[in-house]
C-alpha cells in the first residue's frame, strides 16, 4: 500500500476581529490508497477546516496555514503548489462532498450538467460527452431513470437524491481521495443508511480512499479503517477503528461512545451526553483543552498540555493518564449500528 | 409555465380596474371639489352647448357606476378623450410621442446595465477595496441627487462650459433633436445618462449585495471543490444566480423609465410622452394629462408582465411550478 | 432621486418570488468559509459592555451602534445644522442679506454674481439667493416631515387593519396597495395635484397619500410576525382588547422598521416636492422652494449659472443626509429590508 496523503503538523488559524481562531492546531495523519479514515468530533473541533485545508479552500483573506505545516499528496507538497496545479488536483484527484445537499447544488443549472462539469474541466470532454457520462454516473449512484433525472434541476430532487448526485459529481473524475464532510447529517435516518451503504459499495468498486468527517461515531463504525478523534483543533486519539471502538484511550472518546445509542447492552439504555460546551477556539483553556468537561480531570490537567503519545502500536492518545494501564474503560463498546 | 402566465394575467385585472377606478374617481363629481366638466375640458371658456354635449357624451348626469362603465368602455376602445388644446384624440398624440420615450428609455437601460452591473460586480468581488468604497459612495450620492438638477448640471458642463473651454470645438447637444449638426444618437447621450443615473446606482447596489450573497452560498464551495478557477466560479456559478433579481429590477425599471421620463424629457426638450404631459400641465389640458397617465400605467403593466415571464425563463424553480419543495 | 422616486417604492419586486433560500452554515462555516453576507455582519461591531453603561436596552444598543456609523452621524449633524440655520434665519439672514421675498428693481440689482453682499448672488428679480436657499429649507423640511407623517398615519391604520384582522379586509387593502404601487409615483402625484389644484398644502397631501402602501406593508408584516409569538396568545387569553393588543404588544415591535422607512421617506418626499415644484405642480411663486428656484434658474443657465448651483446642492445634501441616516438606522436597529 502506498501513502496517498500525508498531513504534517497542520495549523490553520483564522484572524478575526475578535482574535485568532486556532481552528486546526497541529494535526498529523496519513491516508493509504483505498483506505477510509474517519475524522470524528463535535462542531467546531476543526474537522471541516482540516478538510478545507487539504482542498486549499481556506479563504486567503483571513485563514493562515502555518509555515511549518505541510500536506503531501503522493509525495508532493500541496501547500507550495501554484494555483493552477492545485486546481488540476482539486475535483480531479481529490474530490469533496458537503454536508447540506439542499444548498450544495447550484439551483439554476441542470443536475446532469453539474455532475459533468468537472469532466469537461479535467478530462477535456465535450459538453455532450460529459452529459452522457453524467447519466452513467447518476445511474451508478442509484438514481432511477437517470437519463430523465439528469435534465432536472436540483429543486426537483429530494435531499437523499441530491446527496447521491453530489457523490456522483465527486466521483466523476475517479479521484484518489474523496473527502466527505458530514455527508449524512442533514438527511433522514433511513436515507443516511442508504447513502453510507452506497459509499461503501462505491469504494469497493473504485478503490477510492475516503476521509469521512462526522460528529457521529456510529456512522463510521462499518466503514472506517482508521479513526481520528479531534477536540478543539487538536487530535486527541488516533488508531485503527477496532482500537478506538473497543479499546478507547481518551476520556473524550469515552464520552463520544457513551453518547451513542446502544443496542447490545439493553439494560444500560441511558444515553450519557458529554456535559458542557466545546471551548471557544479563541480562548482555549490552559492545559488540556478538555479538562473543564472531563470527569477525570486532576490538578495537572489544568496546567499541562498533553501531547499525542503512542500508547500501543499505532494507537495514540493525548491524555496525561493514558500511559496508565488502569486508566481504561474497556466496557465502552460501540453500538455498531447506525443511529 | 402556461399556468403561471395565466395566473399573472389574471392578477393584472384587479390592479388595472383599481387604477382606472382611482383615476375615474378623481374626476367624479362630488368626490373632490370641482366641476367634472372642467376636468374634461380644461380651464377654458366653453359654450353651454359644448357643456351639454360633454355631459351627454361622458354620461355625467348618470349614476357613478354607469359613468365608470362608459369610461371603461371608452378605454377598451382605446379612446382616451380629445385634447382641447390640439383638437386631436389624446391617444394619437401620445402614440406619436411614445417611440421617442421608448428610445430614450432603452438607451438609458443600456447605460444602466453596463455601468450598474459592472460596478456592482467589481465592488462585490473586491469587497472593501477602493473601487468598492467609491462605488458605495457614488451610489449614495446618485440616489440623493435630483435628476432634473443633474440634467441641468450636465447641460451646463457639456453643453456650455465645454463649448467655451474648447472654443466651440467640442460639446454635446443639450436639447432634443433640434440641431442638425449632430447625429441622432448624440442627442440621446446626456438625457440617457440623466435618466439612467438613479437606476444605475440601484442596479450597482443590488448587484453587489446579490453577488455577495451568491458568493457565500454552499454551491460556490462545491464549484470551487471541483477545481474551477475563481473566474469560472464567479462568472458561471455566482453570476447566474445573482442576475435573477437584477434582471427583474431592470425589467421593472424599463417600465418605470418610460413612465417617469417626464423630468428628463422636460429638461432636455425630448419630444416624448413626458414632455407632452409637462406641456399639458402648463396648458391645463386635463384629457392629455389623465390620458397620458393611463397610457403609461398600461405600458408599465405590460412591461412588468413581460419581465415576470423572463424571470420564469431565468429561474427554473419558477418555470417548473413554483418554489422548491 | 428621480422622476420616479425609488425611495418610496420599497418593492421593486412586487411579486416577491419565493426563492426558498435555505439557511445554511454551521459554526465551522463561519470560521472556515467566506461569510455569506458581510453587509449584514459588518455594521454590528462587538458591543462593549462598559461603553453602554448599565441599561442595555434595544434603544441603548441601537444608539451605540448608530454612534459608530460615521456617515449616519454626518447626516444627522447636517440635518440639525440645516434646522438650526433655517429656524434662526429671521435673526440674522434677514437683517444681513435681506428678505427672501423682497425684490430689488433697481437697474443692475438682479442677476448679480456671488459677492460679499450676496453670498450666492441675486436672481432675476434681484432677490438674495442665499436668503432664498435658507428659507427654502423650511419648505422642504416641512413638506418632508408632514408628508411622511401623513403616510405613516394612513399606513399604520391600513397596515393594522390588514395585518391584525386579516381575511377579506386584508385582501382588499393589500390589493389597494398594489394599485397605488402600480402607478408611476410622480405621475400619480401630478394627476392628483391636477385635480386638487397646485398649492403648498396639496403637495404634502399628495405626497402623503402616495406614501402609505410602503408603510402599510411594513407594519402589516411586523404584525404578522408578532402575531405568531406566544405572548400574543397569552395576552389574548388574558382578555386584552384589540386596541390594547395593537398598542401595547404589537406597536413596540413594529416601531423600528417604521422609523427606518420614515427617515428614508423624508428624503424621498423632499425630492418629490422639488420635482413637483419644478414642474409647476407644487409650491407656487414667490414662495422660496428649491425646486421652484431651479425651475426659474433653467432659462438663465448661460447668463447666471450660479443660480442653479446652490438650490440643487441644498437638495442633494439634505436628501443624502436623510438617506445616510436611514441606512444607519436600518443597520443600528437591525431592520431587514430589500435593497
Amino acid at each position: 500500500m502506498s501513502t496517498l496523503l500525508e498531513v504534517r503538523n497542520l495549523k490553520t488559524h483564522f484572524h478575526t476581529r475578535d482574535g485568532v481562531v486556532k481552528a486546526v492546531d497541529g494535526v498529523n495523519f496519513s491516508l493509504e490508497a483505498g483506505q477510509t479514515l474517519a475524522v470524528v468530533g463535535e462542531s467546531g473541533s476543526g474537522k471541516s477546516v482540516t478538510a478545507l485545508s487539504i482542498m486549499r479552500l481556506i479563504p486567503e483573506s483571513t485563514g493562515v496555514i502555518g509555515a511549518d505545516s505541510d500536506i503531501l499528496f503522493k509525495g508532493e507538497s500541496i501547500l507550495s503548489m501554484d494555483d493552477v496545479s492545485m486546481r488540476s488536483i482539486r475535483g480531479d484527484r481529490i474530490a469533496m462532498i458537503f454536508q447540506d445537499p439542499m444548498t450544495s447544488l447550484n439551483p439554476v443549472y441542470r443536475v446532469g450538467r453539474q455532475v459533468g462539469e468537472s469532466l469537461v474541466l479535467h478530462k477535456g470532454l465535450k459538453k455532450k460527452e460529459a452529459d452522457e457520462r453524467a447519466v452513467e454516473l447518476l445511474d451508478m449512484v442509484g438514481i432511477p431513470h437517470a437519463r430523465e433525472r439528469a435534465r432536472d434541476y436540483p429543486h426537483q430532487f429530494s435531499g437523499g437524491m441530491r446527496q447521491r448526485a453530489m457523490i456522483a459529481m465527486a466521483l466523476a473524475c475517479d479521484p484518489d481521495i474523496l473527502i466527505a464532510d458530514e455527508p449524512t447529517t442533514a438527511l433522514d435516518v433511513t436515507i443516511q443508511a442508504q447513502i453510507l451503504e452506497l459509499m461503501i459499495a462505491l469504494q469497493e468498486r473504485t478503490g477510492t480512499a475516503i476521509i469521512m468527517i462526522t460528529h457521529d461515531l456510529g456512522v463510521v463504525a462499518d466503514m472506517a479503517n482508521d479513526v481520528m478523534v479531534m477536540y478543539a483543533g487538536k487530535q486527541v486519539e488516533y488508531g485503527t477503528a477496532e482500537d478506538v471502538f473497543y479499546r478507547p484511550l481518551h476520556p473524550y472518546t469515552w464520552g463520544l461512545l457513551e453518547s451513542l445509542p446502544r443496542h447490545d447492552v439493553s439494560d444500560k439504555g441511558v444515553l450519557v451526553p458529554i456535559t458542557g460546551q466545546p471551548p471557544s477556539l479563541i480562548n482555549v483553556p490552559d492545559g488540556c483543552a478538555f479538562h473543564p468537561r472531563c470527569p477525570y480531570a486532576k490538578e495537572i490537567c489544568h496546567t499541562t498540555v498533553p501531547s499525542l503519545e503512542s500508547i500501543e502500536d499505532g494507537h495514540s492518545s493525548a491524555c496525561l493518564f493514558s500511559q496508565d494501564p488502569s486508566f481504561r474503560r474497556d466496557e465502552v463498546s460501540p453500538s455498531g449500528e447506525v443511529a | 409555465m402556461l399556468k403561471y402566465l395565466i395566473r399573472r394575467v389574471l392578477q393584472m385585472i384587479p390592479v388595472f380596474l383599481g387604477v382606472t377606478m382611482l383615476l375615474f374617481v378623481l374626476r367624479a363629481p362630488g368626490v373632490l371639489p370641482g366641476d367634472p366638466v372642467r376636468m374634461i375640458t380644461g380651464e377654458r371658456a366653453i359654450s353651454d352647448t359644448l357643456r351639454a354635449q360633454i355631459v351627454e357624451e361622458y354620461g355625467l348626469d348618470r349614476s357613478l357606476p354607469e359613468q365608470y362603465a362608459i369610461y371603461l368602455g371608452n378605454l377598451m376602445k382605446g379612446d382616451l378623450g380629445q385634447s382641447f388644446q390640439k383638437s386631436r384624440p389624446v391617444v394619437d398624440i401620445l402614440a406619436d410621442k411614445f417611440p421617442n420615450t421608448v428610445r430614450l428609455a432603452l438607451a438609458a437601460i443600456v447605460i444602466e446595465i453596463i455601468m450598474g452591473i459592472t460596478a456592482g460586480i467589481i465592488s462585490a468581488v473586491k469587497q472593501y477595496s477602493l473601487a468598492d468604497v467609491l462605488t458605495t459612495l457614488s451610489t449614495s450620492i446618485l440616489v440623493a441627487i435630483p435628476v432634473f438638477w443633474l440634467g441641468m448640471m450636465l447641460q451646463l458642463l457639456f453643453g456650455i462650459l465645454l463649448k467655451r473651454w474648447t472654443g466651440g470645438a467640442f460639446y454635446l447637444p443639450i436639447s432634443g433633436m433640434e440641431s442638425y449638426q449632430f447625429p441622432a444618437w448624440a442627442h440621446m447621450i446626456l438625457p440617457a445618462i440623466t435618466l439612467a443615473s438613479v437606476s444605475t446606482a440601484y442596479v450597482a447596489r443590488i448587484m453587489r449585495s446579490q453577488m455577495l450573497e451568491a458568493l457565500g452560498q454552499d454551491y460556490i464551495r462545491t464549484a470551487e471543490a471541483k477545481g474551477l478557477s475563481r473566474r469560472a466560479v464567479i462568472w458561471r456559478h455566482a453570476m447566474k444566480n445573482a442576475m435573477i433579481p437584477v434582471v427583474t429590477f431592470i425589467g421593472i425599471d424599463l417600465g418605470v423609465m418610460m413612465a417617469g421620463a417626464i423630468l428628463t424629457e422636460t429638461i432636455f426638450n425630448w419630444p416624448g410622452v413626458g414632455l407632452e404631459i409637462f406641456h399639458a400641465i402648463g396648458q391645463r389640458d386635463w384629457p392629455v394629462l389623465m390620458g397620458g397617465v393611463i397610457f403609461i400605467v398600461f405600458a408599465v403593466m405590460i412591461v412588468n408582465l413581460l419581465v415576470d415571464l423572463s424571470y420564469a425563463v431565468l429561474d427554473p424553480r419558477i418555470r417548473y411550478g413554483g418554489a422548491a419543495e | 432621486m428621480s422622476d420616479r422616486d425609488d425611495l418610496h417604492h420599497d418593492a421593486h419586486d412586487p411579486h416577491s418570488h419565493d426563492k426558498s433560500r435555505l439557511e445554511h452554515g454551521d459554526i465551522e462555516d463561519v470560521a472556515g468559509h467566506p461569510v455569506k453576507d458581510q453587509a449584514q455582519l459588518l455594521p454590528v461591531p462587538p458591543t462593549d459592555e462598559f461603553a453602554t453603561g448599565g441599561g442595555r436596552t434595544l434603544w441603548g444598543d441601537a444608539w451605540y451602534r448608530l454612534r459608530k456609523n460615521k456617515l449616519a452621524i454626518a447626516g444627522l449633524i447636517w440635518v440639525i445644522f440645516i434646522i438650526a440655520v433655517t429656524l434662526s434665519a429671521d435673526l440674522w439672514v434677514k437683517p444681513i442679506f435681506g428678505d427672501p421675498l423682497s425684490m430689488d428693481t433697481t437697474v443692475g440689482a438682479n442677476l448679480q454674481p456671488p459677492s460679499a453682499d450676496h453670498l450666492m448672488g441675486t436672481d432675476k428679480l434681484g432677490r438674495d439667493v442665499f436668503a432664498r436657499v435658507v428659507y427654502g429649507a423650511r419648505i422642504s423640511l416641512t413638506v418632508g416631515v408632514i408628508a411622511v407623517a401623513i403616510s405613516v398615519a394612513i399606513g399604520l391604520i391600513m397596515g393594522a387593519l390588514s395585518g391584525y384582522f386579516g381575511g377579506i379586509l386584508d385582501t382588499l387593502i393589500m390589493r389597494g396597495a398594489d394599485v397605488f404601487l402600480a402607478f408611476p409615483y410622480v405621475l400619480f402625484a401630478i394627476a392628483l395635484i391636477a385635480v386638487l389644484g397646485p398649492s403648498y398644502r396639496n403637495v404634502f397631501i399628495a405626497i402623503g397619500i402616495l406614501g402609505w402602501p410602503s408603510i402599510a406593508r411594513v407594519f402589516r408584516s411586523s404584525i404578522l410576525s408578532v402575531k405568531e409569538n406566544e405572548y400574543i396568545d397569552a395576552a389574548r387569553a388574558m382578555g386584552a382588547g384589540h386596541m390594547r393588543m395593537i398598542f401595547r404588544h404589537i406597536m413596540p415591535n413594529a416601531v423600528a422598521p417604521i422609523i427606518v422607512y420614515g427617515t428614508m421617506s423624508i428624503g424621498g418626499a423632499i425630492i418629490t416636492e422639488a420635482a413637483l415644484s419644478f414642474l409647476g405642480m407644487g409650491v407656487q411663486p414667490p414662495t422660496p422652494s428649491w425646486g421652484l428656484m431651479l425651475s426659474d434658474a433653467r432659462p438663465l443657465m448661460v447668463r447666471a449659472p450660479w443660480l442653479m448651483l446652490w438650490p440643487g446642492f441644498a437638495i442633494l445634501t439634505t436628501v443624502l443626509a436623510f438617506v445616510l441616516m436611514g441606512d444607519g438606522l436600518r443597520d443600528a436597529l437591525d431592520v431587514k429590508m430589500k435593497d
